[in-house]
């Protein structure tokens, strides 16, 4: 949780004063509170301060747990910001809300048929109800969907209005969200953070229930979607995971049970839209959005879109899929709509506009143009539709001279801008170091199209400014948000989406459907962890050896382990200084073949598995990194300091694995992440003796004895042949030996268990690629006779060892490879044709 | 006159794409002094679908797929055209140009709304005073609308350099008014530029020359520029050739600008280095 940067109160900490010059929710003078507030205060009042404290620390626990989080963009440290919430709700009476409620869902049904008129047949242009230059003007009206067909005429399967109260106590209409509006999956955790941590305040106060709404949402999708009737398939569009609130991307595609996808794990065939699962192609037949309609089809949309789907349009021309909201719905988000919304209304709907839209001016026409350049002070002006990062510009904020420049740019394409009001937005109080302080809000309320109309969720996301002086409600600037409790008169019946804590999450169907993306990264995540592992443990057998007295059976251990680092291209060929490479190795997390650099790598592949590492398992990861990002310890203690950072390591990846295979289901995902992690291990072995068992025998039994200590198999040796070393031996144990957990027979053993588990394999009768390579590597280890092996030749070497550990690492490569082709295959990027 | 044109785009990879998707506007459209007989595309390899509709702008529009692996592509169209030669209007036949511009403001009939959409910027044309600048000398009050809009063609066909080197398909029309270089595209959209910002509805023409050696733009896809002339309707200039089509451009589609009409788009997965031929042919034909 977020803490707000402030002095602490100086008067009595319950003591609340809000600024006159605006409507405050809570008291309608100073210690006068409004009635519908009164319970939540009492409550709050006799739980008191110091346990309201303690149960927010729990809640702030809970935020972090559950991986609520945003992402701020341009902020290198953004990723992944604890969500910031507020422990008082924001408290909206019965009256007001049957006001809202009525408004909003009239809002919506005007907004949805304002669209498809001009999506359609376009009578308010050539009946002059509109002015053509809101349409033909601006970029958010895509051609390409013009005459495009949806189910049931709906336009806005999601709608948000954004909400505020003006000094006077009368609601305003201050933004429609058309595009995507993102939100509703906070204000659902907010609700579960808050429930969680004041459950006897909400009790007590007959606050409604959101669960319905989500269901009427899953209900009207069903029935919009177009085809297949009965069980149609449901994917939720995300940007990815950078995307500002990829959070609740994933949040609510778990909530509503849509399998996620990014465009790359979609592709169209004949007019049809599929999910690319292990399992093949699964067909699609609605895509809930959260990505702007231009970046959804490189073909026809923007070109340089990387997040689309090529072909997506005419997908939707053919009537295969629909997508929430249509494509084109943004046009609606235009801030010059709302001068035009009262006559608009009158004329489609025939009733008067329930709720005023903050008041607007359009440029493009002379009267408000003329009226614009005369109060410019008081306006706030923004382009009729803003480009990704453009900002609202503050006439108050501007001296004479730019205010000129200002109108005179408005004058060149004036149909471009729009100006508004600002409203003096309401104030409610926040928690702050134990006391209360007002601050500014805006609450955004949602709506979805259902049987009888809009339905409007009961509640919503109230933001707050983080302090008075800022009219700008921005969770990206630093703002927080806030619960949102509407009241209402009778018990409301108990009703929830969520499956009980304690169940798995993941729907019996959400395996199959795996997207060939995610069990890419799964593989891959497998194969780092365990590089980070070989690579650590490598250092760590070397860097004790360094400081201890020379000696030949010592100098013999340590020429194998540099040899294996060497080859394996963690140190420099032909190094003077094996101390400084190996502290390099360690502490320059920022060279390419550093143990710092893998471990950003598993972090990278971790981040784009997010909703599959549970928060434990991050947090262990982020310590990981930490870690090897550690400054270098002076020089005298610097092999002492990388033992300890490497004993640290092997434990902290052993809590990583063993959180990520545990808390894992056993689907598809949890084959990919074992076989990445067998097929390295099984890789590193093969290099481990390729590299370090040295070209002849030697009486030297410490170069045996180490790579049984890399190896981790030295108790295991010790328990069978006491101490002595016996290359034969040694090699039994390492490679073919099933019953040892680090031997290659073990990783291929089970490689060949996971492999035919695969869909791929599974299906077909006729054995795949990869199962004929695993296959001919389980069988060269079964028959091969190690005293064959290590038969000398006439030069004093052995003969075919090395040349039996070169074919086992090329076979290894080989099958890695087929899996990927075979499974991965789109992961090679798409790129746009050239032009003449 | 009747036309059998030929148009053969030909991408070669450095590596194996396995899934294409393309749209092309290849399709010539029929017009009030056009007529198509038939058209015809041929894609290699055989796409897996092929589906035809008309855009937005009513430009027939070919999409089709490719799934397996391949190395090359190649589209090619054939299509057999009528073209009835336009007879030019006389001197001071048409509006004066203000009165077509304050027709278009006021949109008040369905023609001069269809107009009035062809004001606005668009991807590759962002018009501004610069463009007014230019423009104006050839705009004098009262001037008819032909004789204003022909002038300024001719202007640019004159001051600015064809230069095949010296721009891309995505340089700014700004940028080209600036450097006064370019290719038939981007003195289009100069022209475009200049007849926007004096409020005249201005379109991209996409399209074809006779082939021979008379004029520039002809063995490739070629580009001009429409007007709105109120009463007259919309009067194709090519400032390339400083000519007035007449009976040796064949029109392929019109739109904003290039963005709307591209020939061939599409979308490769895979392919690494691309390398593209294209073969134009126009000639009479008895067929």
């Amino acid at each position: 949780m977020e803490v707000l940067n402030e002095p602490p109160p100086t008067t009595s900490p319950w003591e609340y004063s809000p600024d006159e010059r605006y409507y405050d929710e809570l008291a309608s003078a100073p210690g006068k509170i409004r009635p519908h507030w009164r319970k939540l205060m009492s409550s709050l009042e006799s739980i008191g301060q110091q346990d309201i404290a303690r149960r927010w620390d729990e809640a702030g626990r809970l935020i972090r747990e559950n991986g609520v989080t945003y992402n701020v963009y341009g902020d290198p440290h953004g990723t992944d910001r604890p969500w910031p919430l507020d422990p008082i709700p924001m408290i909206v009476s019965i009256s007001d809300w049957e006001h809202i409620e009525a408004a909003v869902a009239q809002r919506a049904k005007l907004l949805n048929s304002i669209l498809c008129d001009l999506y359609g047949p376009q009578r308010l242009l050539k009946e002059h109800h509109l002015p053509p230059e809101l349409l033909f003007g601006n970029s958010g009206y895509l051609r390409n969907c013009q005459g495009l067909k949806v189910p049931g005429d709906i336009r806005l399967h999601f709608y948000a209005a954004d909400i505020a109260r003006s000094p006077d106590g009368q609601w305003w209409v201050i933004a429609d969200r058309t595009q995507a509006p993102s939100g509703a999956g906070y204000a659902l955790e907010n609700r579960l953070v808050s429930t969680s941590t004041l459950p006897d305040v909400f009790r007590a106060a007959q606050v409604q229930r959101l669960a319905q709404f989500f269901q009427t949402f899953r209900e009207t999708m069903m029935e919009l979607s177009p085809g297949r009737g009965e069980n149609p398939r449901v994917v939720l569009l995300t940007p990815g995971p950078y995307n500002e609130t990829y959070f609740e991307h994933s949040f609510l595609a778990r909530y509503l049970g849509y399998t996620l996808v990014e465009g790359g794990d979609l592709t169209v065939r004949d007019n049809k839209v599929f999910l690319k699962t292990l399992g093949g192609l699964l067909p699609v037949d609605m895509i809930l959005r959260r990505q702007d309609d231009n970046f959804c089809d490189p073909l026809e949309l923007r070109e340089d879109s990387k997040l689309g789907v090529p072909g997506l349009v005419h997908a939707v021309r053919a009537g295969n899929v629909a997508i929430a909201n249509a494509l084109g719905s943004g046009l609606a988000e235009t801030p010059a709509l709302s001068a035009f919304l009262p006559g608009l209304c009158r004329h489609l709907l025939y009733e008067k506009l329930k709720m005023p839209s903050v008041a607007t001016w359009w440029c493009g026409q002379d009267d408000p143009l003329e009226f614009v350049a005369e109060h410019l002070g008081g306006l706030v002006i923004k382009s009729v539709a803003p480009a990704f990062g453009e900002h609202p510009v503050f006439g108050a904020r501007l001296d004479a001279k730019q205010k000129q420049e200002l109108m005179a740019r408005i004058r060149l394409a004036p149909h471009r801008y729009v100006a508004q009001e600002q409203v003096a937005l309401s104030t409610a109080p926040v928690w702050s170091d134990g006391g209360l302080l007002p601050r500014h809000l805006v609450v955004r309320v949602y709506a979805v199209p259902s049987g009888e109309g809009y339905k409007v969720m009961p509640g919503g996301l109230t933001r707050v400014t983080n302090s008075l002086d800022t009219l700008v409600v921005s969770v990206q600037r630093g703002g927080g948000s806030k619960d949102t409790w509407v009241l209402s008169d009778g018990q409301p019946h108990e009703f929830s989406l969520l499956r009980q804590s304690g169940q798995p999450l993941e729907v019996s169907r959400a395996t199959f459907d795996l997207p060939s993306r995610m069990a890419d990264n799964l593989f891959w995540l497998g194969r780092y962890m365990e590089r980070v592992e070989s690579a650590v443990r490598l250092a760590r057998c070397l860097a004790p050896k360094l400081t201890q007295e020379v000696v030949p059976e010592t100098s013999e251990a340590v020429h194998a382990v540099a040899e294996v680092l060497r080859r394996s291209a963690y140190i420099r060929d032909g190094a003077e200084n094996l101390e400084q490479d190996l502290i390099s190795m360690i502490f320059d997390s920022g060279k390419r073949y550093s143990i710092g650099w893998i471990v950003h790598e598993v972090r990278r592949v971790a981040w784009l598995l997010r909703e599959r590492i549970s928060t434990d398992a991050w947090r262990v990861l982020n310590r990981l990194d930490q870690d090897f990002s550690a400054r270098r310890p002076s020089e005298p203690l610097q092999l002492l300091g990388a033992t300890e950072v490497l004993d640290q390591a092997i434990l902290t990846l052993a809590a990583f694995s063993g959180l990520v295979m545990e808390s894992m289901t056993r689907g598809q995902g949890w084959h990919f992440l074992n076989i990445g992690r067998r097929m390295e291990r099984a890789m590193q072995m093969v290099d481990l003796l390729r590299f370090g068992i040295g070209s002849k025998p030697t009486s030297n039994s410490a170069r045996l004895a180490v790579l049984l200590e890399i190896a981790d198999s030295s108790i295991t040796y010790r328990s069978r042949y006491l101490t002595t070393m016996q290359t034969d031996l040694v090699l039994d144990l390492l490679l073919i030996d099933e019953g040892n957990p680090r031997s290659l027979a073990f990783q291929l053993k089970r490689l060949d268990e996971y492999i035919t588990r695969l869909p791929e394999t599974k299906n077909s009768a006729r054995r795949s690629t990869e199962s004929k390579f695993i296959l001919s590597l389980v069988s060269s280890i079964r028959l091969v006779e190690i005293g064959d092996l290590i038969q000398l030749q006439e030069d004093g070497k052995w003969g075919a060892l090395a040349a039996f550990l070169d074919r086992l690492a090329e076979d290894l490569r080989g099958l890695s490879a087929t899996i990927t082709s075979s499974y991965f295959t789109h992961s090679i990027p798409a790129q746009q044709l050239k032009r003449v | 006159m009747t036309y059998r044109a030929t148009h053969i785009t030909t991408y070669s990879y450095s590596s194996s794409v396995s899934i294409c998707h393309n749209e092309v506007h290849l399709h010539p459209r029929r017009t009030q002094r056009q007529s198509v007989r038939r058209s015809d595309l041929k894609v290699e390899p055989a796409p897996n679908y092929i589906h035809r509709h008309n855009d937005y702008f009513g430009n027939p529009v070919s999409y089709f797929a490719i799934l397996g692996a391949h190395n090359k592509l190649v589209v090619t169209s054939e299509s057999i055209v009528d073209v009835t030669p336009f007879e030019l209007p006389g001197a001071g036949l048409t509006a004066p140009w203000e009165v077509v511009r304050d027709e278009v403001a006021m949109h008040e009939t369905s023609e001069s709304l269809d107009a009035f959409q062809y004001l606005f910027d668009s991807p590759h044309v962002k018009s501004g005073p610069e463009f007014a600048e230019f423009a104006l000398p050839s705009f004098p009050e009262g001037r008819c609308i032909f004789e204003a809009a022909k002038d300024l063609c001719h202007r640019i066909g004159m001051e600015f350099k064809y230069d095949k080197g010296s721009t891309s398909i995505s340089t700014p029309a700004e940028e080209v008014l600036r450097a006064r270089h370019g290719v038939c595209q981007d003195f289009a959209h100069v022209m475009i530029g200049c007849l926007r910002a004096l409020r005249i509805p201005a379109r991209y023409v996409s399209g074809y020359l006779r082939s021979g050696p008379k004029m520039i733009g002809a063995e490739a896809s070629h580009a001009w520029v429409s007007a709105y002339c109120s009463g007259t309707g919309w009067i194709d200039f090519d400032p390339t050739n400083d000519v007035t089509p007449s009976g040796n451009h064949l029109t392929v589609a019109w739109g904003r600008d290039y963005s709307d009409v591209t020939p061939v788009r599409g979308v490769a997965i895979g392919g690494g280095e691309q390398t593209i031929a294209v073969a134009v042919s126009v000639v009479p034909t008895l067929e």
